[in-house]
């Protein structure tokens, strides 16, 4: 007798456990396959948006190459995005509809913009951003990739330097250059950082070099390319170099007569702020500006740690410590008063 | 152009959002860039008119100041010093008061226990008062109140002057290069005085990583319940063995070294956390140096004295008499003829040895878990707890109650020392992890490197001594 | 109840029975809130220890009071809640201390915030003044550390400064309790009304000024009752998040339609929710 209750109970508690409206297993399953259809789809949009701007044609095999799915699985995917009006077959290849176009490019920000959250605001290092962002772009809403957008001032650019679509789908202008077409011994600024391959990134990063930096080109051989940012030199492959893009300085930079970053201000020399280096974003350019490090505050370097690093700045009547990345990041220009 | 919303019954938050949105792209991308412009324009001219500089005096004096204990060759030193300094004050100045305190309160003790004897109370419930809750809250205030009552204020001084952020200033460069931030160096300072209080003030590190950082390894500062057995361990034993004239500065010099090591594990662990677990980009460091300030002396006095002092004395009370109540029951119940801490004690033993330490030592630290403060009180409680009943007010007869009578040797004192700056954190401060950080997880892995290193360390130097043939 | 000894010297038109009493943590029931804000270091707990008779930590390092603490003090038969809120640069809103202090001063509703900026450091503690003003008429800035200006020679007009930002700006001494009577005088009459603030609002940009002018009186059509539409305007073109939730969630509008009383149930909520 007390065999068939417990039994009972046993199959029962076995029913919850798959049939449960919220934890059951019947549910978690068919949630975990909703997610990765959704995954499926947003990564097969992307790679559809990426051949589309490179104007390369995309095929149902190229397309499970990518994606790393079998040939059946991609068909599968492709006639349920055809069945959506996402996807149309153009001959053989495969064509993104109006609606998958707005649609990639909603995913598109939302990556973008996750990699720049991920960068600036929860610093996490570079060359993680890019698997975490692509990762967690598939599980946000609408909403709150706009929250997060409003959260951050609106950016145009992610951390890689490229442009972060709008609601819209527009995409901010700009003008890049490659490296490797760049003239020698001419300064540029570095906009955009390729994180394809995964080796040549780690490879920049490794290197030193990051966005906004100005270099120029000591030496381009077939062999290796030498850069100089006036401190340190670097190293790079050629086609490591290929996977940097830079744009011409700005006017005012250019132009500025001795115009420096604050790191390099000799000691009591007094300067006046140009402006905040474009890479110094996010949290860190918010807490400059609370601090009063404003374009044409006057500045002066007020004391040496026995390091060298960091120094102490008189600003504002306020002794305020900064280390030498940080100061890298202020422009200024050195009035002839000095301060003692 | 944007053209407001048509005017309609149904204007919504929702249409004000969207007309926001709509503006704001014609204002550019830094347009907090331009809000915190204007506003700093605007204060700059207010500021100008209404301030005026008479002489030339605006900065010399802090400036002067600054200089010299910024200086690349006088900063640290000075830093070192002035620590020295206020260890030595509470060493000498604590000394005599503790004695006095403790003699004075054993005579209650005994005067009471006697009365008791002679009302005909059962033994064990004048032992239980007298002999455990009341001989525990004895030891704490006699171990802990004066030298806290000295180091707060002197702590407070230094505070209230504005040196800390200076000290930070100086030191940057070792936590820059422990992938750490800067101002951690102001959240170990208020770990001196509780570690609770040191992961608090972790709240000035904005980046949560490096918050992080800064709270798990709060614990190498020596806090102030863990002072006094590193004062007593320090002067039993490093100081013996100077002249009598030098003992005060060679113990001040060894509780020096030991917060020293503990800077160092700091800094270890904050570099192995940076480049594993906790690994990230360097965040802003901004730091402000205030200009110096007169303390506020009376201030200082009250607060330390009659606010932190008696907070912290309170607690440590709070905790002591249970833990003397439980050490005098352990010590009192016998099974087979032999008292449970005994048999606890000889349980641990082997461990203790492994480590440099012994049995009671670690029953020791395992009761005093709730709070650091009494672990050198219960110490002695079970040392002493067999009824043998040494008058242990001064620091001689500590001594040979230690080395004589339980074996003691200057192995069991460093790793003692060793052992107390490195082990886990009391019970209030893992609390405080796990609400500040909002998750256990964190509170237990701050368990898990402290105690993990303590045992690491005591046992390295345990088998270099005895290899070497000291132990 | 102990009260202060006040410099007379320092406020030669006190009424007689302008009296303070300090009421410690006994702050139950009480008439009004103010709020401490401020740079850091500038001596806000010194002030809110001197009013309340409390002991807030206060310490020579930027950060050091990283919680919010209250207290209560009786004025002339008025009793107050003080707010003694985190040091902040800004209330842009950069990191949580901020974010608590900005929130206390917009959705506690106090009945007056005093300001107390470093007279030796003005310009960047008018700066924070400038924002409080742009979230509230009802502001106090007290100019403290008068002692340290004076000893290093700087001499501060705190006419000008009272006119320029069209709120008053008292000069005080918190150590040392010099100028408190006259604060608190001046803070009764801003609550009550005799003094009528008009502060200083930042003009910025021509295309700034045009957004906030076109934006505002759509806040001010949706939400007729609330007191400070330009701010609302600025945070909305700034695309400040805590701002748009509670405009969705119809915080603002209950906030706005409130009277300004200080014991409204939601501040009182506000209160307990901010206390760590
Ligand atoms: N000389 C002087 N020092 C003051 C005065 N008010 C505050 N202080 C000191 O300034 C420091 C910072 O004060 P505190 O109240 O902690 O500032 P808070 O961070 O704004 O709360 C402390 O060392 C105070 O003793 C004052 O009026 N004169
Ligand atoms: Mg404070």
């Amino acid at each position: 007798m007390e065999n068939y209750a417990l039994w009972l109970i046993l199959a029962l508690l076995l029913l919850a456990a798959v049939f449960l409206p919220r934890w059951g297993l019947r549910s978690l399953v068919r949630r975990r396959l909703a997610a990765q259809q959704r995954e499926r789809v947003e990564d097969a949009l992307k790679t559809a948006l990426d051949q589309q701007w490179e104007n390369r044609p995309l095929s149902l095999r190229g397309l499970a190459d990518y994606l790393h799915l079998s040939e059946q699985a991609a068909q599968r995917l492709v006639e349920s995005m055809q069945a959506q009006g996402l996807l149309s077959l153009r001959g053989s290849d495969l064509a993104l509809t109006p609606e998958g176009e707005r649609t990639a490019l909603q995913v598109m920000r939302a990556h973008r913009l996750l990699e720049r959250y991920l960068a600036y605001e929860a610093r996490m290092p570079l060359e993680k951003i890019h698997r975490e962002a692509h990762r967690m772009e598939h599980t946000l809403t609408p909403a709150q990739v706009n929250e997060m957008e409003a959260a951050m001032g609106f950016p145009s650019r992610d951390p890689h330097g490229d442009p972060i679509p709008s609601l819209s789908g527009q995409l901010p202008a700009g003008t890049s250059t490659l490296l490797t077409e760049w003239k020698a011994n001419l300064p540029a600024r570095i906009i955009h950082l390729e994180d394809e391959p995964p080796l040549a990134y780690a490879q920049i990063l490794a290197e030193g070099l990051h966005l906004g930096q100005v270099v120029r080109i000591l030496e381009a051989t077939p062999e290796r390319y030498l850069l100089s940012d006036g401190e340190n030199e670097y190293r790079l492959a050629p086609a490591v170099a290929a996977n940097i893009s830079v744009e011409p300085l700005e006017e005012t930079i250019l132009t500025g007569e001795g115009i420096l970053p604050l790191n390099e201000l000799d000691h009591d020399q007094k300067a006046e702020i140009v402006s905040l280096d474009e890479a110094c974003q996010g949290f860190t350019r918010r807490r400059f500006l609370d601090l009063g490090l404003t374009p044409g505050t006057i500045i002066f370097p007020e004391l040496l740690n026995s390091f060298g690093d960091p120094r102490a700045y008189r600003v504002r009547g306020t002794l305020i410590a900064l280390r030498k990345e940080q100061a890298a990041q202020i422009w200024v220009r050195p009035t002839t008063e000095a301060s003692a | 152009m944007t053209t407001p919303p048509q005017a309609s019954e149904t204007f919504s938050a929702y249409d004000l959002l969207a007309y926001a949105d709509k503006l704001r792209p014609q204002l550019g991308e830094n347009f907090r860039d331009t809000i915190v412009n204007s506003l700093y324009s605007e204060a700059e001219a207010i500021a100008r008119r209404a301030v005026h500089q008479k002489g030339d005096r605006r900065y010399d004096l802090d400036q002067r100041i600054d200089r010299i204990v910024t200086s690349p060759i006088f900063g640290l030193p000075i830093m070192l010093l002035l620590l020295a300094a206020v260890f030595w004050l509470t060493i000498v100045a604590a000394n005599v008061p503790s004695q006095l305190l403790a003699t004075a309160l054993f005579w209650v003790e005994a005067q009471a226990a006697a009365l008791f004897d002679g009302l005909g109370i059962p033994w064990w419930i004048t032992g239980f008062i007298w002999h455990g809750v009341f001989r525990g809250l004895a030891w704490v205030v006699s171990v802990m109140l004066p030298p806290m009552a000295i180091f707060f204020p002197a702590f407070t001084i230094l505070e209230d002057l504005g040196y800390l952020p200076r000290v930070a200033f100086n030191l940057d460069f070792l936590f820059k290069k422990a992938g750490a931030h800067g101002k951690q160096a102001l959240t170990m300072a208020m770990g001196f005085g509780c570690n609770a209080a040191g992961v608090i003030a972790t709240r000035v590190i904005d980046s949560p990583r490096e918050r992080l950082i800064a709270i798990l390894t709060n614990n190498f500062v020596p806090c102030n319940g863990r002072f006094p057995t590193l004062i007593m361990l320090a002067t039993v034993f490093v100081a013996a063995a100077f002249p009598p004239a030098f003992a005060s500065f060679a113990a001040a010099g060894a509780v020096l070294v030991v917060v020293l090591i503990g800077i160092f594990f700091t800094l270890v662990v904050s570099w192995a956390l940076s480049r594993t677990v906790l690994k990230g980009q360097a965040s802003a460091f901004t730091l402000e140096l205030p200009p110096y300030r007169v303390p506020n002396i009376p201030r200082i006095l009250y607060t330390s004295l009659i606010d932190r002092t008696l907070f912290v004395l309170l607690r440590a009370l709070g905790t002591a008499a249970p833990a003397g109540a439980i050490i005098w029951l352990l010590a009192n119940i016998n099974v087979d003829g032999v008292s449970l801490a005994n048999h606890v004690a000889s349980f641990l033993n082997p461990f203790g040895l492994l480590l440099g330490l012994d049995g009671v030592i670690l029953l020791a630290y395992i009761i005093a878990i709730p709070a650091n403060e009494i672990v050198v009180p219960t110490m002695l409680m079970v040392y002493m707890g067999t009824g043998m009943m040494t008058d242990v007010g001064s620091y001689d007869s500590l001594r040979t109650l230690l080395v004589d009578g339980n074996g003691w040797t200057m192995l069991t004192a460093i790793n003692l020392m060793l052992f107390s700056l490195l082990h886990n954190p009391c019970g209030t401060t893992i609390l405080t992890i796990r609400k500040e950080t909002n998750s256990w997880k964190w509170a237990g892995f701050s368990v898990v490197i402290t105690l993990g290193l303590a045992f690491l360390v005591t046992f390295l130097t345990a088998s270099l001594a005895r290899l070497l043939g000291w132990g | 109840m102990p009260t202060l000894k006040f410099n007379p010297d320092n406020c030669a038109n006190c009424p007689a029975n302008a009296q303070l009493a300090q009421m410690g943590v006994k702050i139950e029931a009480f008439d009004r809130v103010v709020a401490l804000a401020g740079n850091p270091n500038t001596g806000k707990s010194t002030v809110f220890n001197a009013l309340t008779g409390l002991n807030q930590h206060t310490g020579n390092w930027p950060g050091k009071t990283v919680t919010r603490a209250e207290g209560g003090f009786v004025f002339n038969h008025v009793s107050y809640k003080l707010v003694d809120l985190p040091g902040t640069y800004s209330l842009l809103s950069a990191s949580q201390d901020e974010e608590v202090a900005r929130n206390f001063i917009l959705f506690g509703q106090p009945d007056c915030t005093i300001v107390v900026t470093d007279a030796t450091a003005l310009e960047r503690n008018l700066n924070l003044a400038l924002q409080v003003m742009e979230i509230t008429d009802q502001v106090v800035v007290a100019v403290n550390l008068m002692d340290e200006a004076r000893r290093k020679g700087m001499e501060v007009d705190t006419r000008s400064l009272s006119r320029d930002l069209g709120v008053p700006a008292i000069p005080i001494v918190a150590r040392t309790g010099e100028g408190m009577q006259t604060l608190l005088m001046t803070m009764e009459q801003v609550i009550s009304g005799a003094i009528k603030t008009r502060p200083r609002r930042v003009q910025g940009t021509p295309e700034f000024q045009r957004a906030v002018d076109e934006l505002s009186p759509q806040i001010q059509r949706l939400l007729p009752q609330v007191a400070n539409p330009r701010w609302l305007a600025i945070r909305l073109l700034d695309g400040d998040s805590r701002v748009q939730e509670a405009l969705l969630s119809g915080e603002l509008i209950e906030l706005a339609g409130a009277q300004r009383r200080a014991d409204t149930q939601f501040s009182q909520k506000i209160a307990l929710g901010g206390r760590q």
